[in-house]
């Protein structure tokens, strides 16, 4: 998660420690019977945005257009790879390196980010990943139904440059 | 299920992302469930969809995280103990 936040594996595996020793001293503060995982990660969050805020240099994210639902089932189906018994989502997918995936990750806008890092990275319900934001589950729903239509905008653009799929005549979509 | 609680495509695909997400009511998974049973043009968008949920988080998985971080942990927690 800290890697998905920050982008940065010696940063994220810093933060990962500071977030588990401000967790050890402030151990009073969890209340027993409540979910340990949301807590922790609640301080490893917010210790990342701290640390993302710190920073000079930001990543650069995608233009927040929005993008219409099943993007990516449009984009295949349009290019021709829904053939009788083929499996297009992995004729896509399957071929892009995790490195670039995660990259892609990062380019999401910051609203949208730390809600697609903690559903895709650390599989968390909206509940559980309202509850580490501290936002509501409805924020949740919609920052994540969105957030993963501009992800699928991106994986399909990291397709046609990877050459995994062909773009259409005269340039990329 | 009578006709009135059918639900059309347009109102299946509108439930998509949380059907996938099982963050439907039971009675809506099943709602949902019934129509994908019987239309295979959502069916086939939903299989899709699935399909790239679960290639995306798999990819994301298996990036490697550093052996010595575990270790790491456990020193400065044993300094902090220690300390306090």
């Amino acid at each position: 998660m800290a890697y998905g936040l920050l982008g940065d594996r010696v940063e994220a595996e810093d933060a990962v420690q500071e977030a588990a020793l401000l967790a050890f001293r402030n151990f009073s503060s969890f209340e027993p019977g409540t979910n340990f995982k949301a807590w922790f990660f609640r301080i490893l969050t917010n210790w990342c945005f701290g640390r993302y805020r710190q920073r000079k240099r930001r990543p650069d994210t995608v233009e927040f257009d929005e993008v219409p639902a099943a993007y990516l089932f449009r984009q295949t189906r349009d290019a021709g790879l829904h053939r009788p018994g083929a499996d297009p989502a992995a004729d896509v997918i399957g071929k892009l390196e995790g490195e670039k995936i995660h990259a892609a990750i990062q380019r999401l806008p910051e609203e949208f980010r730390p809600v697609a890092v903690l559903y895709f990275l650390e599989d968390l319900s909206y509940e559980e990943i309202a509850a580490t934001l501290s936002v509501p589950v409805g924020t949740v729903r919609s920052r994540l139904h969105r957030g993963r239509r501009l992800l699928q905008k991106e994986l399909w653009t990291l397709a046609l440059e990877a050459g995994i799929v062909a773009g259409p005549a005269g340039g990329t979509s | 299920m009578s006709d009135l609680t059918r639900m059309s495509c347009e109102e299946t695909f509108r439930r998509l992302d949380d059907y996938l997400d099982r963050e439907l009511s039971a009675e809506e998974m099943g709602m949902v469930r019934e129509h994908l049973e019987t239309c295979a043009v959502c069916a086939t968008e939903f299989d899709f969809e699935q399909s790239v949920l679960d290639l995306v988080k798999e990819k994301l998985r298996r990036l490697d995280v550093s052996p010595d971080l575990a270790r790491r942990i456990a020193r400065a927690l044993d300094q902090v103990e220690q300390e306090g």
